[in-house]
């Protein structure tokens, strides 16, 4: 077995150029997939979970760029075996237009406005297919009613010439999912994937795509702001906060020991069944700051109880790694 | 899809009917009718027209009777034996001065749109996907141009050019051996040498038009998520582009056809004055100043079935186009 990580991000800083100035949307991004795990990263909105996703992929739009950091690639054997910085590529290069769908297929949020609507859900499979593999029209539709079925779709060779209109919200995520699968990639990355699905839907589809990663034998790399779906899906977690990764650990321990007093802090806000305290949910205090005048120092500062006045607001902490095996960014956690 | 198709065909009925009330009645509304006209013209010549003469005209040309029988006399000419009523001013059968002149009217407008269609898609994507890059501005600038110049304007200084420097006359739809001949391959030849420029004038503004609306769209749909889907399917940009995003916004390419004839119509009667093209423009204008009803009734009718027809094939074009429009 394998044993270097399939995906490995290293001190990716990716930026938005603006005229009002320039957004770091990510500053400093650090984490790992391993064959056939699933990874989240949490964080609130706007913290970088998305774009760090879209930056794997080159898919970050112009005013948006990567300045700095890998993105080590381990491609599978069938294609060379060998290790590729994706963050080195051309957005527009062969080798990317071949990684992404073939390598790395993507998942999103919506899937009503991810999923053209005047196409039907067949012309959108077969041709993913046809893209990465050499196989006639008829052969791709055939592998796409596989696919379809595969994902629980009922009746899947009509449902390949309807429109994604003609379909329920779970129906349209989990043609989404087919048409990302279609090619077997060794990793998924899934962008808020139930978030626009009700709960009986989402729970449908998480354990879909759990089976789905047993039989393909896959890695996701789940992005979400939804720890309960962190809980159940993942075997690791990256926590993100204004575009930084500010704590790394295995499901368990991050939810039984939290180091970041970010995550302390996104724990105690979690509402708890059974726990009825004063019936108060804690929030954390304050406000994400302003992306454009990020605070000096630990950017978490300003809103951490544990905040030690001439070294916090001073120097940004590193990375460090903890004996536990889980990475944090906390001067708390020093030698 | 069929039965799309057969309701919009059984609602053209009604609309029609009402045109037809409307063009006859639009007729009917200025005070005194084409015997006071032509009296009233004879007099500013100095001739004098007994008040006897003055009614045996109106007798003859059945102006005495009401409006409503006028109305189905003539729609029962048309719909029986497809006779339009003669008219007073020419004394001629419509139809025999009406459907040359509205071939024509059709084909300047059908290549014009072609041209419309020609020029402004490729502008329009570029300028979207390179939007603000120096070949945006400069097309935004020439846009701005040819939707603010009449288009009479730019066909006078074109005529003007051609005249200085090529010693041509450009007027007129065919040269003139071929003004009164009978339709031959060369008097095609000759009518599409003479065609491309008064279509490109006419089409000028409406491809300014057409160049701003496809840019503003294809800006909308290309921040929509299906073309990052697009993206991260592995599909080159481009391919990416064309398929999705641009496919999305051609519905106003298509919309374009039904409102596009009238357009043309009304702004193609000054450039035909100027450019002496025998299109409907100046026919109309002359027999409705002379208030030559049937005539002028004809052509409003006329126009009025190409402009429904227009829009019906642009309706179905656009059913064919967006599902969406065809499984309500």
């Amino acid at each position: 077995m394998n044993t270097s990580p399939l995906l490995e991000i290293s001190g990716l800083k990716t930026h938005f150029f603006l005229d009002e100035g320039t957004v770091k949307a990510v500053e400093g991004a650090d984490l790992m997939v391993q064959h056939g795990t699933t990874v989240g990263i949490v964080g609130e909105s706007g913290c970088g979970k998305s774009v760090t996703a879209y930056s794997i992929l080159q898919l970050v739009e112009s005013p948006g760029k990567i300045v700095a950091g890998k993105i080590l690639w381990q491609r599978p054997e069938a294609t060379g075996g060998d290790l590729l910085d994706l963050a080195a590529l051309k957005p527009n290069s062969r080798e990317i237009h071949a990684i992404r769908g073939g390598e790395i297929a993507m998942i999103f949020q919506e899937p009503l406005t991810s999923l053209s609507p005047i196409h039907t859900i067949g012309d959108q499979i077969v041709e993913a297919i046809r893209l990465h593999r050499p196989v006639s029209q008829e052969e791709a539709r055939r592998q796409a009613v596989q696919m379809l079925q595969r994902v629980g779709i009922p009746r899947p060779e009509e449902r390949l010439d309807n429109y994604p209109f003609q379909l329920s919200g779970g129906m349209r995520q989990r043609a989404m999912i087919a048409m990302a699968l279609s090619c077997h990639p060794s990793l998924l990355i899934a962008d808020e994937p139930t978030t626009a699905l009700d709960v009986t839907t989402q729970a449908q589809i998480l354990e879909l795509m759990s089976e789905l990663q047993n039989d393909f034998g896959m890695s996701i790399l789940l992005i979400t702001h939804n720890l309960g779906v962190v809980a159940e899906m993942c075997d690791q977690v990256v926590v993100m906060y204004l575009g930084q990764v500010v704590e790394q650990a295995d499901t368990v321990t991050l939810f039984n020991d939290p180091k970041h007093p970010y995550t302390q802090a996104l724990m105690r806000s979690i509402p708890k069944i059974g726990q009825r305290r004063r019936g108060r949910l804690d929030p954390i205090k304050g406000m994400v700051p302003d992306p454009y005048n990020r605070p000096h120092g630990c950017c978490f500062h300003p809103r951490c109880d544990k905040f030690v006045p001439g070294l916090c607001d001073q120097q940004e902490p590193p990375l460090r790694k903890l004996k536990s095996g889980g990475m944090v960014r906390c001067v708390l956690y020093g030698e | 899809m069929r039965s799309y198709i057969l309701r919009r065909i059984l609602a053209m009925i009604p609309t029609l009917f009402l045109a037809s009330i409307v063009a006859f009645v639009i007729i009917q509304l200025p005070p005194g009718d084409f015997a006071t006209a032509y009296v009233a013209g004879l007099a500013a010549n100095g001739d004098i027209v007994s008040q006897e003469a003055l009614e045996s005209l109106r007798a003859d040309y059945g102006l005495n009777e009401p409006v409503a029988v006028q109305y189905f006399k003539w729609m029962g000419g048309i719909l029986t034996r497809g006779d339009y009523g003669i008219s007073f001013e020419h004394r001629e059968p419509v139809s025999a001065l009406i459907w040359e002149r509205i071939w024509l009217t059709m084909w300047l407008s059908l290549v014009s749109v072609l041209l419309t269609w020609l020029i402004a898609f490729p502008i329009g994507i570029y300028s979207a996907v390179r939007q603000y890059s120096a070949g945006d501005y400069i097309f935004t600038l020439i846009g701005f141009f040819g939707v603010s110049i009449p288009a009479f304007l730019v066909a006078l200084v074109l005529m003007y050019l051609q005249f200085k420097y090529f010693g041509k006359v450009a007027s007129g739809l065919f040269s003139d051996e071929f003004v009164a001949a009978a339709w031959s391959w060369a008097r095609i030849q000759d009518l599409l040498a003479h065609l491309w420029l008064p279509a490109l004038i006419l089409g000028l503004g409406g491809t300014a038009e057409l160049i701003r609306i496809l840019r503003a769209n294809l800006l909308d749909e290309l921040r929509k998520p299906y073309v990052i889907t697009a993206r991260a399917k592995g599909l080159p940009e481009w391919k990416a582009i064309l398929k999705y995003p641009v496919r999305m916004a051609l519905n106003p390419f298509v919309s374009t056809l039904g409102w596009i004839l009238p357009s043309l119509i009304s702004g193609s009667i000054i450039l035909s004055q100027v450019m002496n093209l025998p299109t409907t423009g100046p026919l109309l204008l002359r027999s409705l100043q002379s208030q030559d009803m049937y005539l002028a009734g004809s052509m409003i009718l006329v126009l009025s079935v190409a402009t429904v027809i227009g829009t019906l094939v642009s309706d179905i074009l656009l059913a064919l186009l967006d599902p969406r429009i065809r499984y309500q």
